[in-house]
């Protein structure tokens, strides 16, 4: 039981207390870039949800299996960064054989999803916190992608909206993103203090 | 066999550079690794230092488990502040969950374990200008001096007045609060463990 | 003769020059967000993460740029990472070698130059195609004007919520700080403003 609700006070931590895009500024790249129509936006949360799944999950294990026994935590950034590429590739490779009408719809958010500071800090983060279990680290990993899509697909769905509104010619396009945003992150700090 | 070929002529350049990048990081790593953790101790002996500012040196004096809620255990580290070869107080640190994130703090205590010296915050990522107040003197005095036991939260009263009752940080009583039920679950655990140790007295 | 020289001499210039506005990365690019938003609450760290940006972006630029014509194509990303992640690797363990406070303050930020979009898209656009002496300079250009942009985010950032720059006081002490600009909502609001700010300027420059 207790390991349940440890499991679940992490994802719910993670997707919305400690929201990568919104408080930690993580991901805000493809945020401003792919955030224009909720379709395409929720396409990328997938993907990415999927990569930071696999990789969160496979650098903790690197992590604790293969780096801290051998004391190469000094070498963790080059063997994160190969990881996450390596992952992405394996699901580039996998979709573009099983399901390649999948691969049509988010394939090409895939490359881009390398360079997606979401991945790379996530893992930090898992390590940073000193997270010390498997499960937890995870529930950590997917439900930071799952707080990725909920960030991004909100904001699609501002925009959607914004189109119709008369903003300010020097703030259309991204200035007006990043205020929004902001409005966003205020909301988002209310989630502050639930977790104790 | 022409595969093996194959591979090398379109990685051989991979291969070397990983060689190359790995030795540079090597060197660097030898070359300033004992500073990086001289670095970490001199932090944590400064913030001691601080708190019982007649101390000479620190030693470490033990490694303790304390229990926190929802059966999770850390690792607490006793340092025992030593003047002229006498025991001027002990320090540890210790940890648990903010506001938005975990608080470290070092508590420290005189030698017979009976009074705070006072708290400092390791590390803590607390709402600026409400919870990290918790950093500031003005609540931090109130724990120099207090009994070392169990401490209670206040909403108002007087902060001058020393003694078990802490009075919260206005806006911030969550933080205030983190601050004080980390330190009422680490201070009787860790007093009853080095009281079983016999690093220090027993209440007679 | 002199004229060869006259027109390589004018194109570092306006390499050197181009990162500082025309193509700023922050500002007119978009490149390299999280940084700018995430260490921007004060000066001091901002200066840091400038210039660690700037080591690695000049380090990886002369690498990638020696190195350009072995590249193999599908390999080619490949490479930047690995250089990238090696120099990353280098600037954090000097910072948390003699800047021990400053690297605790930017945290996860450090490693996370790894994929700023910065360095690999100047890997990609620059350093790849051209010699070395250009690659150094259109990288201390790129690297000066995030350092720039980052500078002067931080402070009015510090400014309002602080009421001080560079940890000096500014502002008497009536002056009630804003918080919330030291907070994330107020980094994404000043940066939207900022970068409205900047449209508006070279509208009318045009």
């Amino acid at each position: 039981m207790d390991t349940l609700n440890i499991l679940l006070m992490a994802f719910i931590s993670i997707v919305l207390v400690n929201n990568l895009v919104l408080t930690k500024f993580l991901g805000i790249c493809p945020y401003l870039g792919v955030s224009g129509r909720i379709d395409m936006a929720f396409g990328m949360g997938l993907a990415v949800t999927f990569v930071v799944t696999l990789s969160g999950t496979m650098t903790w294990m690197i992590d604790h299996w293969i780096l801290m026994p051998m004391n190469l935590e000094v070498t963790r950034y080059v063997c994160y960064i190969l990881v996450i590429a390596g992952a992405v590739q394996l699901v580039e490779m996998y979709m573009r054989k099983f399901s390649p009408s999948l691969y049509e719809s988010f394939g090409i958010f895939l490359p881009l999803i390398t360079t997606n500071c979401a991945i790379l800090g996530l893992c930090l983060f898992i390590n940073l916190w000193g997270i010390d279990n498997l499960p937890e680290a995870a529930v950590l990993s997917f439900g930071a992608g799952i707080g990725f899509t909920m960030a991004i697909c909100i904001m699609a769905g501002i925009r959607e909206n914004l189109n119709m509104a008369d903003v300010p010619k020097c703030l259309r396009g991204a200035p007006i993103t990043l205020i929004t945003a902001g409005l966003l992150t205020l909301a988002f700090m209310g989630f502050a203090g639930m977790i104790k | 066999m022409s595969k093996i070929k194959l591979f090398i002529e379109q990685s051989w350049l991979l291969i070397t550079a990983s060689f190359f990048f790995g030795l540079l990081i090597a060197i660097t790593n030898t070359a300033w690794s004992p500073r990086i953790e001289q670095n970490k101790t001199t932090k944590v002996d400064d913030l001691m230092k601080d708190l019982l500012p007649k101390a000479e040196k620190f030693e470490q004096a033990a490694e303790l488990q304390i229990e926190l809620e929802k059966g999770k255990e850390v690792t607490s580290n006793i340092y025992k502040a030593v003047a002229g070869g006498q025991c001027l107080g002990w320090a540890f640190n210790c940890e648990g969950p903010g506001f938005a994130d975990k608080i470290e703090l070092i508590v420290a205590v005189d030698e017979r374990f009976e009074k705070f010296a006072g708290y400092a915050v390791l590390s803590s990522n607390e709402t600026p200008g409400f919870g990290d107040q918790i950093k500031l003197s003005y609540y931090r005095h109130q724990f120099a001096g207090a009994p070392a036991g169990k401490l209670e939260l206040a909403k108002t009263g007087d902060a001058e007045k020393i003694n078990s009752e802490i009075v919260a940080i206005s806006g911030a009583t969550v933080s205030s609060n983190a601050v004080v039920n980390i330190i009422n679950t680490f201070v009787v655990q860790v007093k009853t463990q080095m009281q079983e140790k016999g690093l220090i007295g027993d209440d007679k | 003769m002199t004229s060869d020289a006259l027109t390589t001499t004018s194109l570092y210039k306006r390499t050197l020059l181009a990162g500082l506005w025309r193509e700023n990365p922050v500002f007119r690019l978009l490149l390299g967000m999280c940084p700018t938003l995430a260490v921007t609450a004060a000066v001091k760290p901002a200066l840091t993460m400038g210039l660690s940006v700037v080591f690695v972006l000049v380090c990886s630029n002369i690498v990638v740029s020696l190195m350009r014509n072995l590249l193999k194509p599908h390999l080619r990303i490949l490479m930047f990472t690995l250089t990238i992640a090696t120099f990353v690797t280098i600037a954090d363990l000097f910072l948390k070698t003699f800047v021990p406070k400053m690297s605790e303050t930017l945290g996860p930020y450090v490693p996370l130059i790894i994929v700023n979009c910065i360095i690999i898209c100047r890997a990609e656009a620059c350093a790849s195609k051209n010699n070395v002496i250009i690659s150094i300079i259109d990288a201390l250009g790129m690297g000066a004007g995030f350092t720039l942009a980052l500078c002067i985010l931080a402070a009015i950032r510090e400014f309002i919520s602080t009421g001080a720059v560079m940890e000096i006081k500014v502002l008497p002490a009536w002056f009630v700080p804003w918080a919330v600009l030291s907070m994330p909502a107020g980094a994404f609001i000043t940066l939207g403003l900022t970068l409205g700010l900047v449209n508006l300027i070279s509208k009318k420059r045009a």
